[in-house]
């Protein structure tokens, strides 16, 4: 698939540009978590559908972070506050990561909030998702499964 | 990045659906807050000077948010009209007295007076249904019904709109058709156009129940401009047929010099009409164009949403409309919003105030003020507040003013000195109250 | 009449190709205040009145602008 190329290409220049800091103020870097299955998931407080897909990661994350899967929340919100807002009413149990610059955004060419990218062990992106429907969540599992058993789409 | 390429957008996009009367207006689902049920409540006075209409409602509207974006919503309302309107009958120096539209009673007017009709006390239901969900990812589509039943008047109306988004969801075009079937079975039946106001008792030029259908279009664009501003852009296009007259209306048979009213004598031991009046006559066909811009900005908290109206239509009825509104956030949970708006109209050609006597009839002929001449000014404030649990309420004061013109070739004699437009003074009231769960 | 209208409409948009924002600043576009109907009663409502005492009614438009998002 063309568009798998282009997005694998990307990740290529993303990992040399992923600083991104984290909540306690270290910056994200996404070659750290080589060898894990990543959900990277980009969002921010005024985004409905980021609701409905808080519960869902927390879902994902609990009942595979043995297998291997991280999920981190990429916020970028222009107002921290207003993402710490959101945190308090939707506590996640996955990573938050914060790109209030849109550095991260903006290399991974994000169309649509949310949006999240299925990442493989190799950092390599499997899949991208525009969007969250809980009625495709199913498929949402499959996916992280599949790359979790190391096939690849 | 590099962005989607340029879309054609093909004229294909002809199917369109508008909403008619008050049916349902796409209620935005992803603006920031959400829940299950989504209640919105309100109650409105509205009241005119000099006896004229006094109006009461209760409106609700009820979403309920089903998963990923889609949506149901009913809407009932309910208002109480009393009050009187003027039926088109211009003043005279001396009394003047009416046969009720129901043919069985009749009422004199003082002289000098405004004749009004007071027959109206009615109560109107009107219950609207629309089901809202995306189609894809880039589709949106939404599908309803409304019906309302008065005691003369019953309407039933089928909408549907299909909205499309392009440039990552910056541009959207929308297209939507509404049809809309009424009828009028009017208080002692309508009556044949350009007859006269007959006797009590006699019904003898009343037909029955008449139907009116009515086809609307939209086709709009909105396009996001910047973080802060929002634009709209839309024509519609509304097209009647059918029975478009005001039964009720009717206009003053007058000499064609001195411009007074035909008098008239009712038989010995009936009651009826002191001077000639016809019914009034409109075409059984309407084509209307509109276009529309709106622009809401955001500057700092505050937001201004301005918007400009211009119809047309085939009566010869232009309108502009200019409306203004600017909300200014009052801490973090009430709000202040003026709000202005402007209206003016030009007459429809078969507007006229009176019938001369003897002359040839003409085709069609009305005196309704609300096909005259007039500019129209609404002025209010809303305040809005959030309550402790949350939820918002706000209360609204508005307004609004008629004032008229009619032109002086149309007013022929001594009508120069006592027959004006019948300008109209209002209050609008309203308290909303709005809650989820 | 017609005609003029369809191609200002089509010029519109496609003038409007490339004008926007990305999809992570739809933060004010998705508030309650900025959405093209606020208030839908009071829409509803003023509709009701103002085709009650004028000649000319409808012509508002709908769909489009909020947060943009899914």
């Amino acid at each position: 698939m063309t568009r798998n190329g282009f997005l694998t290409a990307l990740v290529l220049a993303v990992s040399l540009l992923s600083s991104v800091p984290v909540a306690a103020g270290e910056t994200l870097q996404l070659e750290e978590y080589r060898g894990k299955v990543v959900l990277l998931d980009f969002w921010a407080s005024w985004c409905v559908p980021c609701r409905r897909s808080f519960p869902w990661m927390n879902e994902m994350q609990k009942k595979y972070a043995d297998d291997g899967l991280v999920v981190i929340a990429v916020n970028l919100d222009n107002d921290a506050a207003e993402a710490a807002t959101f945190l308090q009413e939707y506590p996640a149990v996955f990573e938050i990561a914060y790109d209030p610059d849109k550095q991260l955004a903006r290399s991974y060419n994000v169309q649509a909030m949310p949006t999240s990218y299925l990442l493989d062990r190799d950092g390599a992106t499997i899949e991208r998702h525009l969007g969250f429907k809980t009625a495709k969540t199913d498929e949402y599992e499959a996916a992280i499964v599949a790359a979790l058993k190391g096939a690849e789409k | 990045m590099t962005k989607p390429d340029d879309q054609k957008i093909s004229a294909a996009l002809a199917k369109a659906t508008c909403a008619l009367l008050g049916a349902t207006a796409i209620v935005p689902v992803q603006a920031e807050e959400e829940s299950k049920w989504d209640f919105n409540t309100a109650l409105l006075y509205y009241g005119e000077d000099n006896d004229r209409v006094q109006d009461l409602s209760v409106s609700l509207l009820a979403r309920r948010n089903l998963l990923d974006d889609r949506s149901i919503t009913l809407g009932m309302t309910v208002d109480a009209l009393t009050g009187a309107t003027p039926h088109g009958a211009i003043r005279q120096p001396v009394a003047q007295t009416f046969t009720r539209p129901s043919g069985n009673a009749a009422y004199t007017v003082p002289a000098n007076n405004l004749p009004l009709d007071d027959t109206f006390k009615d109560t109107r239901v009107a219950l609207t249904a629309s089901w809202q969900q995306p189609l894809g990812r880039l589709y949106q589509f939404n599908v309803g019904a409304s019906a309302s039943k008065e005691y003369d008047y019953l309407h039933l109306g089928l909408n549907a709109i299909i909205a499309r988004d392009f440039n990552q969801r910056n541009t959207t075009v929308s297209a939507g058709f509404a049809f809309a079937a009424d009828s009028f079975d009017p208080v002692g039946g309508a009556p044949t156009p350009l007859t006269s106001m007959l006797d009590v008792g006699d019904l003898s030029n009343r037909q029955g129940s008449q139907d009116k259908d009515i086809v609307d279009f939209v086709f709009g664009v909105t396009q996001v401009v910047s973080r802060n501003l929002i634009l709209q852009a839309n024509y519609s296009f509304s097209d009647a047929s059918g029975y478009l007259n005001d039964p009720y209306k009717i206009l003053s048979v007058v000499d064609g010099v001195s411009g007074d009213t035909v008098t008239r004598t009712p038989p010995p031991g009936v009651e009826g009409p002191s001077h000639e009046y016809l019914f009034e006559s409109r075409p059984d066909q309407r084509t209307k164009h509109g276009l529309y811009g709106q622009a809401k900005y955001y500057m700092n908290g505050k937001v201004l949403d301005v918007s400009y109206r211009y119809m047309t239509d085939d009566w010869e009825i232009d309108s502009h409309t200019v409306d203004l509104r600017l909300r200014f956030p009052m801490g973090d949970t009430k709000f202040l919003e003026p709000h202005l708006r402007y209206y003016t109209q030009s007459e429809a050609d078969f507007y006229q105030p009176s019938i001369v006597d003897g002359a040839p009839l003409p085709t069609y002929a009305t005196n309704d003020y609300r096909l005259g001449n007039f500019d129209a000014i609404t002025a209010g404030v809303k305040f809005g507040w959030q309550t402790r649990n949350g939820n918002d309420m706000s209360v609204r004061l508005e307004l609004y003013q008629q004032r008229g013109s009619i032109p002086a070739d149309s007013l022929i004699g001594n009508q120069v000195g006592y027959v004006q437009y019948p300008d109209l003074d209002a209050v609008i009231a309203q308290f909303s109250y709005r809650f989820g769960s | 009449m017609k005609i003029m209208v369809t191609l200002g409409l089509l010029a519109v948009l496609s003038g409007c190709s490339s004008m926007g924002v990305e999809p992570w600043d739809r933060d004010i576009l998705a508030k309650e205040e900025m959405q093209l109907t606020t208030d839908p009663i009071e829409a509803a409502t003023d509709d009701h009145i103002y085709f009650s005492k004028e000649a000319s009614s409808g012509g508002r438009g709908f769909g489009g602008g909020g947060c943009g998002c899914n």
